[in-house]
């Protein structure tokens, strides 16, 4: 880590904080409530062609002839491509690269694609892929991942088999940190037992579309709806195999992302290829029923869990094994893999540690990375065994969960660098505002409490590609207006990173917040960020504005100080406007002050970069996990239980998430409140699977049913602050970290309400009404 | 091909679109509003919904053809309407949902907030169950939809002369009122 | 975008001149009303009709009416929201304002029509889903295909009626006016409905102009329960509607349970409303005959897995969804909603 890279936790002037830590309005938010914000759907080229694609009808078949001549023939149509056209295999992780652009060889799941096809309109499209006739070869479709684990033949990706075939195992991951067996042997209590998450999916309001236009000399320019515009454009690279020089990518106005639009999709090489080859715009603009098959959401994880505690509540041991669902292809997987053990190991402290992860592959819509990657299935098995202790031990939960607590500045059992941790203010927080001592156990029948408590990171110090370069760049521009602009790679997807940008840079320069302008995420003009995933961009955009900042304040500052003939240490700016401190009245605007430090210094302009500093654990694959800091959240949920109808409510949700220093409350309160809401989603009505037939069981917003304003619960964000030494002004992430704790909250509390544990998700009502039936011994109503 | 005379943000357009276009299509692609989006494609998701003599309804199952001789109003038309009227800057509940950090993707928001405008325009001070009943056909996947209510109610309260209840973040002032200290309270401050 | 297949639409302002169109252009005109669930239809190309006639312009089709006999006469264009919101119909036929209460979400509500919730197409997982998806599966009975996947080996549609008003409408023993060119003629609304998923109605090629509700026995007691996933939008996964008439000596002269989201149609529950005649609300032999009413809702109602979601569970829902509702209309409460 370079002195640049780490800026403290105080404000940059000694006056205090100006901009930092109120809730500033966001910088598109009145664009985007005025409907001139623009998104890539919106976008319109003259002379675009429109692509509909061809997707597989069968899970998992050869692919023995394709026809196109007819659907070449029709009208309107001027261009179809298939899997010949773009034959090179990519992957967002270089290690696993099984996809491609359009099937080669084989489809892989109901919904793979096949054929594009480009004409005038969608109607045209639409009516040339009936025109299309692709042969095929059905095979074994692997829907169950016990299945997948045992069976060897057919191989899903038979081209990636490694020097030993077992199953369809896309990856495995087997660690060990201290002496498990042991530790489980001093145990008092033990609990060993298996819990099941289901799959769900980002739904983003926004479908994934892109817009490619090939200029005369030779510069591709895609537009796409993605979170991560270095990767998109790295990809178009490969597979189109021509320089990344030659490729613009910009991201539009994002409409949510959720981690679904970080890996390189399909329709972005496809525009792109057919621009080049038909000399126009493109567009393909993905239906609902397609986003649901691009999927890359959350990873079904069968989950079993030993735990061992002593009496007093002190854990002793963690073991878990654990098989994933990937469906059909790699994605993030071999990532996933890890974090679902890697990234289990606080806010608690375990003297030993053992997880045992595979992940296979199945012929479903491909899983990834999902808002709390990898790790939101684990934290609820953990999290609901760790309820199960302070039962059998009959202590209280949160105390359980006290007890446990790591401390700050600490190492994990594998070996990862804790730094701050508000974890225990969390708890207070969220003990505080539910009147959990007054209420839990003591409510009526069918109402209870629940805790739960996580951790997560912000930003990884892995990058999916190996390089020593900065992992976030920016730049600045000082104008002679007093107006400055940020370009940064990072991408705002709706969390804010524009508005986060905008607050440092008037914080650190003293200007009106309305003084600074973003542009962001187009590969043309801003420099290289690695995009918005794994909760790093306010952590690594924001120290490398500062750093950037730092250097042009410092050249303002002796200037004006120069002008004015006193100590540099006399001049502070602030809001607009540099004054000198021992005499008020005498002010520069900020633009006047950029007038005099640019005919000092000449044209006015930094950059600024971030880089993680070493971390991990000194094992293979002990660097994924590793972040430059953690964020911490606790829970407590209310439910009611209908005990007649199985139907959980959830009445309210307290979040207490430490974030570091909250740049933005407002904005850190969306993050939060959004998480819990999606949590929520997931535990009571969202399920994302195919049906006997190897379908999506249903790819609408009609069947797969995402809350509506009236099911979802009051929810109370507590902001805790435990300043990072290392995040921009002790900032750490707030966009994924609250999303873990309310599903095993939830289960935590449905047993407080009426005494079942729930392990299984969804958290049905026939699933309630079943545990409770097998509660009293009652039998289950015989269909007569 | 139809010729549709539409009325739309107070003005009458002679539109030409094939008969089996929707109104969104037609909105969107013809008109260039793009301030209206599209989500799910078939009613589900409420990103669609614009006001037809002042009602919520969803353009992307209304037929182009059969949007003629009602009012239409998109996101669009809020801000002229609020100028035309004499009014100053935004739609209030635009502004709203801007101070409160409402909008974070914002791509279910203009279909929101003619939502919340028709909730108003009916029924000035509605309760919190009222709001959330009339959003339920509009969905969002960012906020759970709680700085969305927030919104609404800051809307009514600065309407109606009322103070809006602080967030559970902010229990000790209300966090709306100024967004950041202005140059005169800089001014007014003492050196340290 | 997903988008509807290419067709070519009409606006007559009489029903005269819609029938007229009907009959020249037979199976390939279709009615639309509100347009809410089938514009869908057409997206997933359930329907592909040459000629789509709408029935907005018709303004004699919309309002709401009280009959001179006394009852109520409901234009067939008249939206779901004014239903719901109406004096009229809240105070004369309540179990029918709280159904469209509860029929999808709000904008739905001022789109979608009483005509067309009436006239619903019976829903299936394995119908209502895009061409894409059906081809992948072979089509099914209902539409292309030869098989059911509903109920293993069926020759039969199963597909689930799902409309929320017509149960509320069975209990108040409405009356549906069509209009064909052979005139007009009316008929009883549970006379209307056939146990086919494929088309579950007697009429074709007419349209409906009005609902009537006839005048409300002293002493009606009405109310709804819908069972869905979601507090909003979703379809029923079950519906009852409860109608009890408590006569001047308290005890219940009439009652009337009719359900949906079933199979094909919407069913009279006669047995199980029968279990409660002549009992008085408040007495044990009451709390007793409502149980037996469950019960025989129980036995009666089979729900099978052609709507999404746990067949097994809305099963067990049916008693529980009956007494509730039963209660409410009592209570004079309602509907019946877990939000």
């Amino acid at each position: 880590m370079a002195a640049r890279d780490n800026h403290g936790t105080d404000a940059p002037w000694k006056e205090g904080f100006q901009v930092v830590g109120r809730a500033h309005p966001k910088i598109d938010g009145l664009a985007k409530a005025t409907g001139q914000a623009i998104y890539t759907d919106d976008i319109q080229l003259p002379g675009m062609l429109h692509v509909k694609m061809l997707r597989s009808p069968h899970p998992h078949a050869r692919i023995i002839e394709i026809d196109v001549h007819q659907a070449l023939e029709l009208e309107g149509v001027h261009a179809v491509l298939t899997g010949a056209d773009l034959p090179k295999k990519y992957g967002v992780i270089p290690w696993t690269p099984d996809e491609n652009a359009l099937a080669t060889e084989k489809v892989r799941f109901t919904g793979d694609e096949v054929c594009a096809i480009a004409a005038i309109d969608e109607d045209t499209a639409n009516a040339a892929l009936k025109l299309l006739e692709v042969k095929y070869e059905q095979l074994h479709a692997f829907l169950d991942p016990f299945d997948a684990l045992e069976r060897s033949e057919p191989q899903i990706h038979d081209e990636i088999r490694g020097k030993e075939v077992r199953g369809n195992v896309s990856k495995n991951v087997k660690l060990e940190f201290g002496d498990v067996e042991a530790g489980l042997e001093a145990a008092d209590a033990v609990v060993d037992d298996n819990y099941f998450f289901h799959g769900t999916t980002h739904t983003a309001i926004e479908p994934h579309c892109a817009v490619a236009q090939y200029s005369p000399h030779g510069v591709l320019t895609v537009w796409s709806s993605t979170q991560i515009t270095h990767y998109v454009q790295r990809a178009l690279a490969h597979v189109l195999e021509i320089p990344e020089a030659k490729i613009r990518v910009i991201q539009p106005c994002l409409g949510g992302a959720f981690g679904g639009k970080s890996d390189p999709f399909a329709l972005e090489f496809v525009v792109a290829k057919l621009a080049m080859i038909t000399g126009r715009p493109v567009k393909c603009l993905w239906t609902r029923e397609e986003v649901f098959y691009a999927h890359r959401g959350r990873h079904p994880m069968h989950l079993h869990y030993r735990t061992g505690a002593r009496k007093d509540g002190r854990l002793t041991a963690v073991d878990a094994k654990i098989l994933i669902d990937g469906g059909s292809y790699s994605s993030f997987g071999l990532i996933t893999t890890y974090y679902s053990g890697q990234l289990l190991t606080g806010p608690y402290d375990f003297p030993a540690y053992r997880f045992d992860s595979t992940r296979v592959f199945t012929n479903k819509p491909p899983c990834g990375p999902k808002r709390g990657h990898g790790s939101v299935q684990p934290r609820f098995a953990f999290e609901v065994q760790l309820d199960q202790i302070a039962e059998k031990l009959g202590i209280d939960p949160i105390e359980l969960r006290r007890k446990n607590f790591q401390g700050e500045h600490t190492e994990t059992v594998n070996g990862q660098r804790i730094t701050s941790n508000g974890f225990l203010r969390c708890l207070d927080e969220v003990e505080r505002a539910s009147s959990w001592k007054e209420r839990r156990v003591k409510l009526p029948r069918g109402r209870g409490l629940g805790v739960a408590g996580s951790m997560y990171i912000s930003g990884t110090n892995y990058a999916v590609y190996p390089n020593a370069m900065p992992q976030a760049g920016v730049q600045l521009q000082l104008d002679r207006s007093g107006l400055v602009t940020v370009f940064t790679g990072g991408n705002d997807i709706g969390q804010g990173s524009n508005s986060v940008a905008r607050i440092i840079v008037a914080e650190e320069l003293g200007l009106d917040p309305e003084d600074v302008r973003v542009v962001a995420a187009d590969t043309d003009l801003c420099p290289v960020d690695l995009g918005a995933y794994s909760s790093r961009v306010t952590f690594m955009v924001g120290n490398a504005l500062i750093d950037a900042c730092r250097k042009v304040r410092k050249q303002i500052v002796q200037a004006v100080a120069e002008d004015w003939g006193v100590p540099t240490a006399r001049v502070w700016m602030g809001l607009g406007e540099v004054f000198d401190l021992e005499d008020r009245e005498r002010t520069l605007s900020t633009r006047e002050a950029f007038h005099l430090t640019e005919e000092r210094f000449d044209t006015l302009g930094a950059t600024g970069s971030y880089n993680t500093p070493e971390l991990g654990g000194d094992y293979r694959g002990g660097t994924i996990g590793a972040s430059p800091a953690y964020s911490f959240t606790a829970h407590v949920v209310e439910v009611d239980v209908d005990e007649e109808t199985g139907r959980i409510t959830v009445e309210n949700c307290w979040i207490a998430h430490d974030c570091g220093r909250a740049l933005n409350p407002m904005l850190v309160a969306g993050q939060m409140e959004g998480s819990a809401y999606m949590g929520i989603a997931e535990a009571l009505l969202e399920s994302h699977d195919v049906n006997r037939f190897g379908l999506h069981a249903g790819p609408s917003l009609l069947d797969y049913r995402i809350p509506t304003s009236v099911d979802t619960p009051e929810l109370h964000a507590l902001i805790v602050e435990s300043l990072d030494p290392e995040g921009p002004y002790g900032a750490k992430e707030a966009g994924e970290g609250p999303l873990h704790p309310s599903v095993p909250a939830i289960s935590n509390a449905v047993f407080d309400a009426c005494g079942i544990r729930l392990k299984q998700l969804p958290f049905t009502p026939g699933a309630v009404l079943t545990a409770l039936r097998a509660k009293t011994g009652e039998p289950a109503p015989v269909r007569a | 091909m139809r010729v549709s005379r539409l009325n739309v943000n107070g003005d009458t357009f002679e539109v030409a679109a094939p008969e089996h276009w929707t109104l969104l299509e037609v909105l969107r692609y013809r008109m260039g509003l793009i301030g209206s989006k599209q989500g799910c494609d078939k009613g589900d998701c409420g990103a669609c919904t614009v006001l037809m003599d002042g009602k919520p309804v969803l353009s992307c199952l209304t037929l182009a053809a059969l949007a003629e001789g009602v009012e239409v109003t998109t996101i669009e038309g809020l801000l002229p309407a609020q100028i035309s009227a004499g009014g100053a800057g935004t739609d209030p509940v635009q502004e709203a949902f801007h101070r409160c950090g409402a909008l974070q993707c914002g791509f279910c928001q203009p279909g929101m907030i003619l939502s919340a405008r028709a909730l108003l325009n009916e029924n000035p001070t509605p309760s919190r169950q009222e709001i959330r009943n009339a959003l339920a056909g509009n969905l969002c996947r960012c906020t759970g939809y709680t700085q969305i209510v927030q919104a609404i109610e800051l809307a009514i309260a600065e309407a109606t002369g009322g103070e809006p209840e602080n967030p559970s973040w902010s229990p000790g002032e209300n966090p709306w009122k100024i967004s950041h200290t202005s140059p005169e309270d800089l001014e007014k401050a003492e050196p340290t | 975008m997903l988008r509807l297949p290419k067709f070519q639409v009409a606006a007559p302002d009489s029903v005269a001149e819609a029938v007229a169109l009907l009959e020249q252009h037979g199976e390939d005109a279709l009615v639309i009303a509100g347009g809410t669930d089938l514009v869908p239809n057409m997206k997933h190309e359930l329907f592909t009709p040459e000629l789509v006639v709408s029935l907005a312009n018709i303004r004699k089709l919309r309002g709401i009416k009280q009959a001179e006999e006394g009852g109520l006469t409901i234009g067939a264009m008249s939206t779901l929201s004014d239903v719901a919101a109406s004096e009229q119909v809240r105070d004369g036929a309540p179990a029918l304002a709280q159904a469209a209460s509860l029929v999808a979400g709000p904008q739905l509500r001022q789109m979608g029509t009483l005509g067309g919730n009436v006239m619903l197409d019976t829903r299936c997982q394995w119908y209502n889903q895009t061409y894409f998806w059906r081809d992948a599966l072979g089509f099914c009975l209902k539409k292309d295909g030869t098989l059911c996947h509903v109920v293993a080996g069926g020759n039969k549609c199963v597909a689930a009626a799902s409309n929320d008003t017509a149960p509320a409408l069975m209990t108040l023993a409405a009356t549906l006016v069509f209009e064909g060119t052979g005139g007009q003629r009316e008929i009883p609304i549970h006379e209307l409905f056939l146990a086919d998923g494929i088309y579950n109605k007697k009429v074709r090629g007419e349209i409906l102009t009005a609902v009537r509700i006839p005048a409300l026995a002293p002493g009606h007691r009405g109310a709804y329960g819908k069972l869905r996933e979601r507090g909003s939008i979703d379809f029923p996964l079950f519906g009852v509607a409860a109608r009890l008439d408590v006569a001047a000596d308290e005890t219940v002269a009439y009652a009337s349970l009719a359900a949906v989201a079933l199979q094909a149609r919407p069913v009279l529950l006669k047995r199980s409303a029968e279990s409660l005649l002549g009992l008085r609300p408040g007495t044990r032999d009451f709390e007793r005959g409502v149980d037996e009413a469950a019960e025989l809702a129980y036995r009666q109602c089979r729900p099978l897995d052609n709507v999404p979601g746990d067949s097994d569970w809305r099963h067990e829902m049916v008693p529980v969804y009956v007494r509730r509702t039963l209660l409410a209309a009592l209570e004079g409460s309602g509907p019946v909603h877990h939000v």
